[in-house]
């Protein structure tokens, strides 16, 4: 996956570890779908928020920095 | 590029989607979001959520009457239950929001229409998933794709509201979806355990 080299290094969590980050930390936590938004639409998990990756640079200000940010 | 700008705590979802064991939400960024404007208030989202948990009860009662499975009938019925109970959590979250208490027929009575929950509607949910109404496990698996989309609906909405108190009332609503999910997980599992 291309847009990997801009992410790394970052830790890697898995589905379980991501769903326990939200049982611990609820609001505080952003799951952040970078794809395009057909595939967003095509599914995509509840509640996260689609920011393309190309697009991303020039959001980056709707992010909290504070928050606890999953990306796929 | 986040972890360089401030962003301390970023994870990379190893697998990404298909990873994913869990139900997933479908549908454009606005699915849905016509129920709620960005203006709206607190007390207008509550309303709205209500009135999506009564439709979706009547589109379970609705099934119901139209399976011969009893035990398929039973499950329908149940699953209508539970949206009567999260009916009298937002009347709850409603007195807590604006001070005023009402009963659960009182509030009914602010609602213009019911709608499908998630933003869908009944018959959308039913070509998507293409569920045998009768199994037992499809129609818990189906009751869970909806809730995943309610989840989905009311993060999106908190994430377009104008106001402080309306985001946090559908931040809450989505938390109670969550938890909903998860009950209706544990319950797959004890009926997957007996088959």
């Amino acid at each position: 996956m291309k847009w990997m080299q801009f992410f790394t290094p970052v830790a890697s969590i898995n589905w379980e570890e991501a769903n326990k980050l939200v049982d611990e930390h609820a609001d505080e936590v952003i799951f952040l779908d970078v794809r395009q938004p057909g595939e967003y639409e095509g599914g995509h998990l509840p509640g996260a928020k689609l920011l393309p990756l190309g697009d991303l640079d020039n959001r980056l200000g709707e992010l909290d920095s504070n928050k606890h940010i999953v990306i796929y | 590029m986040l972890s360089g700008k401030g962003f301390s705590k970023v994870y990379n979802l190893s697998g990404g989607i298909k990873a994913w064991k869990k139900e997933v939400a479908v549908g454009p960024e606005d699915t849905g979001l016509y129920l709620f404007s960005g203006e709206a208030s607190a007390e207008e989202v509550i309303v709205t959520g209500f009135g999506l948990e009564m439709g979706l009860r009547d589109f379970y009662l609705s099934m119901q009457a139209n399976v011969s499975r009893d035990a398929a009938r039973s499950l329908f019925g149940k699953l209508a239950a539970i949206e009567l109970n999260h009916e009298e959590r937002l009347v709850d979250l409603y007195k807590e929001v604006t001070g005023n208490a009402l009963t659960l027929q009182e509030f009914a009575k602010k609602i213009a229409e019911p709608s499908m929950e998630g933003g869908l509607t009944t018959e959308e949910y039913l070509q998507r998933y293409k569920i045998d109404k009768e199994s037992e496990l499809e129609i818990l698996s189906l009751a869970m794709a909806i809730e995943a989309q309610a989840l989905d609906l009311y993060s999106r909405a908190a994430e377009k509201s104008k106001d402080d108190a309306t985001r946090r009332v559908l931040q809450q609503i989505a938390a109670d979806e969550r938890s909903h999910i998860a009950r209706l997980a544990a319950f797959l599992d004890e009926q997957q355990a007996l088959v």
